[in-house]
């Protein structure tokens, strides 16, 4: 049976008067997202733990040859699977799929499959007949906050991470066979990633409905002045816009707004759900600051995956290893 | 195919004869079902034809649904088989159905003026008749007209429309055809103000290019507005005077 999850009315006060004097509880500013750490599996390709904060995500990627749909023979096949067990709040329900698990897994479809991230025409091997079939696992080990975001960055660098046998087609016309060489035989291939979706979430606070809700406590009508580099508008103080928020931050705020973003200054997706509205400018603002937290995600991603291949690729053996020629 | 259909000639024109900015051939009808329902509302755009029927605020159905201190709203979605070209049946358990639904259900449970009826619940129940592009928009001003036809109280209309960026061209109300040629949002307004309820992107766009994007589709929200106004005042004054409310 499903926790519900709803704080306290003290922590409510608590946390909304924090916010009308423009403190976050684990004092970060407005727009700072939390320590992101992503670590790789020494043993296999394509596992990857981010921790964001306190959540806790793996992604694991896995392909195999299979068969692919008959009104697309020249597309391999990606499917993404997010099941949230109650391992990662006592709120979600094995088998069920309640209403957060089901906007996770939309966002997450939208700013990966059909953005395209990942090439699945580089995965046909024979048109109509065999195609690789790449499968994503995301397992949601932590949930304080952010569970999408964690999850589109586990998958985006799993998907670099990636690398899957190395084949060869022998034989010719309707005898041609597919020989899969494992890789203690062949260097294992990476997989044809043309962006890097990175999910960011802002989450919006109505501060003239957080003042009544602290009714009684002397508080201020509208917000403490806008530092700079916060993202806020200076006349439309009415609204709160927090980056990555913890899990008591996204319980208690009114509205959100899913923006994924990658380093080509392209917006993959947006769904801003119809909770609070928002004035259209500050959304605009909201997409240019998911551009910036993405090319720092993605130049994080990519030092650790360079320190990844430094790790396994000790002695530079993989390069003599390589079966292709150097063009 | 696709490479003969011109989506936007260089003289200005999109298929249907259109211009960039100019939303198609919005008709509603207040009131299409009495007996059956609280509120119903029908609304073609263009060619996409959608039948909403409101039943509430009443008892809810579900105890686990009762909210103590507003109203619950249960928006239910059918998609009928016959409303694309290629008959096809979706089931209830679609998640692009289910996602529209909930949607649908924040978007309005914002918008009604809920602490009115706490415990209570309203039903919302859409079919989509015919898809022409455009369907949540659609959807989503169905339900307003509804809604305001069952006596809701709600703080405005909200109203939707959606706009599409094709190379560097902006679009505004797209049909089905060009939706699936470019990349395109829809977006919900609170009537005539600049506070936007629903925004939903589902293509890569540069970012550069949503800017134009969104303002487009925000003077088509407004625009579908006012003539959502105009046939609430029409249909009100029609019923003042036959003497029946």
């Amino acid at each position: 049976m499903p926790r519900d999850l709803t704080p306290s009315t003290i922590e409510n006060t608590f946390v909304l008067k924090a916010l009308t004097e423009r403190i976050r509880l684990d004092s970060r500013s407005f727009n700072q997202l939390r320590d992101l750490d992503i670590s790789f599996s020494s043993t296999d390709y394509g596992v990857v733990d981010v921790k964001l904060g306190r959540t806790r995500v793996i992604a694991r990627i896995s392909a195999e040859i299979t068969q692919p749909y008959a009104d697309r023979p020249y597309d391999g096949l990606f499917i993404i699977s997010t099941e949230i067990s109650p391992m990662a709040a006592p709120t979600f329900e094995a088998g069920r799929k309640s209403e957060d698990e089901l906007v996770i897994s939309r966002i997450i479809e939208k700013s990966i499959r059909r953005s395209g991230a990942l090439d699945t025409e580089a995965l046909c091997i024979i048109s109509g007949e065999k195609c690789w079939a790449v499968r994503a696992d995301v397992h949601f080990l932590d949930h304080d906050g952010g569970l999408m975001d964690a999850a589109c960055i586990a998958v985006s660098a799993g998907l670099l991470h990636f690398r899957r046998p190395d084949i060869t087609i022998v034989g010719v016309g309707s005898r041609r066979e597919v020989i899969v060489h494992p890789i203690t035989e062949r260097v294992p291939v990476p997989l044809a990633v043309l962006h890097v979706p990175i999910c960011v979430t802002f989450s919006f606070f109505d501060v003239r409905k957080a003042s009544a809700a602290i009714a009684g406590l002397p508080g201020k009508d509208n917000m403490k002045e806008a530092d700079d580099d916060d993202v806020e508008e200076e006349n439309d103080s009415s609204t709160a816009v927090l980056v990555d928020a913890t899990l008591q931050e996204e319980l208690l705020r009114h509205g959100f707004m899913s923006v994924t973003a990658n380093t080509n200054r392209e917006i993959c997706q947006i769904q801003k759900g119809g909770d609070m509205p928002v004035e259209v400018g500050k959304l605009l603002s909201c997409s240019e600051a998911a551009i910036m937290v993405a090319e720092k995600v993605t130049k994080l991603i990519k030092k650790r995956l360079k320190e990844d291949e430094a790790r396994r690729n000790v002695g530079n053996l993989l390069v003599e290893a390589r079966a292709e020629n150097d063009r | 195919m696709a490479s003969r259909i011109e989506i936007y000639s260089p003289e200005g024109l999109r298929l249907d004869g259109r211009r960039w900015n100019e939303v198609r051939h919005f008709r509603c009808a207040i009131n299409t079902h009495p007996v059956s329902s609280d509120g119903s509302s029908i609304i073609e755009q263009g060619n996409t034809k959608v039948i909403c029927n409101v039943i509430g605020p009443a008892e809810p159905t579900l105890r686990s649904r009762v909210i103590p201190d507003r109203v619950s709203i249960s928006v239910k979605l059918v998609v009928a088989p016959f409303s694309m070209i290629e008959r096809r049946k979706r089931p209830q358990s679609d998640s692009r159905i289910q996602e529209m639904c909930s949607s649908l259900q924040h978007v309005f449970e914002d918008a009604v003026i809920a602490h009115l009826f706490p415990r209570s619940q309203i039903d919302v129940n859409l079919y989509i008749v015919a898809q022409d592009g455009g369907i949540l928009q659609a959807c989503i001003n169905a339900t307003t007209l509804a809604l305001i036809d069952a006596g809701v109280p709600m703080y405005d209309y909200v109203c939707a429309c959606t706009a599409g960026m094709l190379d560097r061209e902006v679009l505004l109300d797209l049909n089905r055809i060009e939706e699936s040629a470019m990349p395109f949002l829809t977006m919900a307004t609170i009537g005539g103000t600049r506070k936007v309820a629903l925004l939903q992107l589902e293509m890569t766009v540069q970012f550069d290019r949503l800017e134009p994007m969104m303002a487009a589709a925000m003077s088509g929200c407004h625009h579908i507005r006012d003539l959502m106004d105009t046939e609430v005042r029409k249909h009100g004054k029609s019923r003042l005077e036959r003497g029946s409310l």
